[in-house]
């Protein structure tokens, strides 16, 4: 064991070739860590750059990594002359409902799962991960038929059903666990001092479970904030767009105006950039189950 | 016999989801079933006439264009997994050793897992822009020019992997570096010990040990890439001349351009079998024989 070269004596020469070349290999592992970071991240600093550039430098013969000058007409422009506003309007409605409704649904669902075994509740389970699966383009075509039926089509109805029900599987998985990982102690206790199973789940579980609900709901959030493709086929009126169909819509219209586009698209991802840079910690390990040491 | 009370409370609990989950599932997918069976071609009359297997059997040995269709998503869904999965291991591998700000560097790797996919089509058309791109800028300095990654038949199939790389090697990295730092640091010096180098260190005790989590990300990340639709639908549309057509876009273009239902509910019906065969021949396959994980 003494022999290993991980626990050589401390050594007086910091000089030595062995500490030298330690040395030389963490430096080449932040230079490593450093490169794939700035090529990995290039493409949202270059959107970001490129949004606040004027047209005249943006197709510029000498391409510039920063603007010379921070230039704001392009998010004036977006967010003044284009329905840009109402598309940001909608997107944080549809979301903000859908995520509000599925959590209060699966808050419930996922409480019983975890708490009573009742005749069922394993194919149930195994529903929820088989729905997860299932190919969305598969079942948009069925779905707007059945939405062209009950006239929902072209509303925000559709959407936030669609939304709701789009997260209620991995919401019931992921608050399932939570609410098991509590020790049943706790419950008991409030039992005994005459709280309902309700009251127990509303005053004990929730408050408990706090961060893991956090976490679920921001995926919530994002996942109806990014969605694309069934606001593409439900959703026919440009006021009803969210942000994804909006700015994909601009794609089209604007084809050249990329300093637009660039603005367009920044906007988009600047609030879900944000609330992440916050709450990164939190999601990740939320989600992992806190599986990640720090 | 009775419910008892506890159950039934339960049931309560559940109903609201069990609704909704059937809603959006369960009847969807009767509904393309049934749809899937009746012509449903919009543009001719009596779109509810049944017609059997018809489609099936159109797709399977009659149109070419599903079999080709269906090439072209094995090719973007391996391209997509096998790349990220190198990448994701390789940073996971990194940010696994002693390193400061290890939070920090996680947090910005995974930026592009936020970044929404039409803001992730927008902003690699953009740097895939054939005359003001920067990559093609970068390029013209070392005097290659002319390459048009999106609009060449051979390159855009490489250049939509890319995209789709970049979009799926955070969640990657993230997990794999949850399951490196399980991996007990004796196994390592137990494996130094009897002289194995870093390489076959990695080899023979890391890659066995993190097979289980290796196993679900790419199967997970796979059934995404597999259906995906938006990065591909909005980058190329499935061109040029068909060259990045996968079954998503090739289903989508089918239903709401051709208009052509029945076929298309039939394709996608195709589809979830082939993702649901795929998935358990890549269990089957890869289940652990003798290494425990």
């Amino acid at each position: 064991m003494t022999q290993a070269a991980v626990t050589a004596a401390p050594d007086i020469d910091i000089f030595s070739a062995a500490n030298v070349r330690r040395w030389l290999l963490w430096l080449l592992i932040y230079v490593v860590l450093g490169i794939a970071i700035v090529v990995l991240i290039f493409p949202v600093f270059w959107m970001v750059s490129s949004s606040l550039k004027p047209s005249t430098e943006m197709f510029a013969r000498n391409m510039t990594m920063l603007p010379k000058v921070l230039s704001w007409q392009n998010y004036i422009a977006v967010w003044t002359q284009t329905p840009f506003p109402t598309y940001f309007f909608n997107s944080f409605k549809v979301a903000a409902i859908s995520t509000i409704l599925a959590l209060i649904v699966s808050m419930y669902a996922a409480y019983a799962m975890a708490r009573i075994d009742f005749p069922g509740r394993g194919l149930f389970g195994v529903a929820l991960l088989v729905t997860q699966m299932f190919p969305g383009i598969l079942f948009v075509i069925p779905l707007f038929l059945i939405i062209k039926e009950l006239h929902l089509f072209d509303t925000h109805y559709a959407l936030i059903i669609a939304y709701v029900a789009y997260s209620l599987p991995f919401s019931i998985w992921m608050m399932r666990g939570f609410f098991a990982a509590i020790p049943m102690e706790l419950e008991d206790a409030a039992a005994v001092d005459g709280a309902t199973p309700l009251g127990t789940l509303h005053r004990v579980i929730l408050p408990l479970s706090g961060p893991g609900i956090a976490a679920v709901t921001m995926y919530n959030f994002i996942r109806s904030w990014n969605e694309f493709l069934f606001a593409l086929v439900f959703l026919q009126s440009t006021d009803l767009f969210t942000l994804p169909l909006g700015l994909a819509s601009f794609q089209e219209e604007y084809s050249f105006r990329w300093d637009l586009l660039m603005a367009g698209a920044s906007s988009v991802s600047l609030p879900i950039l944000v609330v992440f840079m916050f709450m990164n910690r939190f999601i990740v390990q939320g989600l992992l189950g806190g599986a990640v040491k720090g | 016999m009775a419910v008892s009370r506890r159950n039934r409370f339960a049931y309560m609990l559940v109903l609201p989801s069990v609704i909704l989950v059937a809603c959006l599932n369960l009847v969807p997918l009767v509904q393309g079933v049934v749809t899937s069976l009746q012509a449903q071609n919009m543009t001719r009359p009596d779109p509810n006439a049944f017609v059997g297997i018809q489609h099936y059997i159109d797709a399977l040995f009659y149109q070419v264009d599903f079999w080709s269709s269906l090439g072209k998503t094995f090719i973007w869904t391996i391209g997509s997994v096998a790349g990220a999965y190198v990448l994701s291991l390789a940073l996971a591998s990194l940010l696994n050793l002693d390193i400061k700000f290890r939070n920090f560097f996680r947090a910005v790797f995974l930026i592009p897992w936020v970044v929404p996919d039409v803001v992730t089509a927008l902003i690699w058309k953009w740097l895939y822009n054939d005359d003001y791109g920067v990559i093609n800028f970068v390029l013209r300095g070392m005097h290659i020019r002319g390459i048009h990654w999106l609009s060449d038949t051979h390159l855009a199939m490489l250049s939509v992997i890319i995209a789709q790389v970049w979009k799926l090697y955070p969640l990657m990295t993230v997990v794999l570096l949850a399951a490196l730092q399980n991996v007990p640091k004796e196994l390592h010096e137990a494996a130094s010990l009897d002289g194995a180098s870093a390489w076959q260190r990695f080899l023979y005790v890391t890659l066995p040990m993190i097979r289980t989590a290796s196993i679900s990300i790419t199967l997970l990340t796979g059934i995404w890439t597999f259906q995906n639709f938006d990065l591909v639908y909005l980058l190329t549309g499935g061109g040029p001349a068909d060259a990045t057509e996968i079954l998503p876009t090739f289903i989508y273009q089918k239903a709401f351009f051709t208009l052509d239902l029945g076929y298309a509910s039939a394709l996608g019906i195709l589809m979830l079998l082939i993702i649901l065969a795929c998935s358990s021949l890549y269990l089957l396959v890869s289940r652990p024989n003798s290494q425990p994980a």
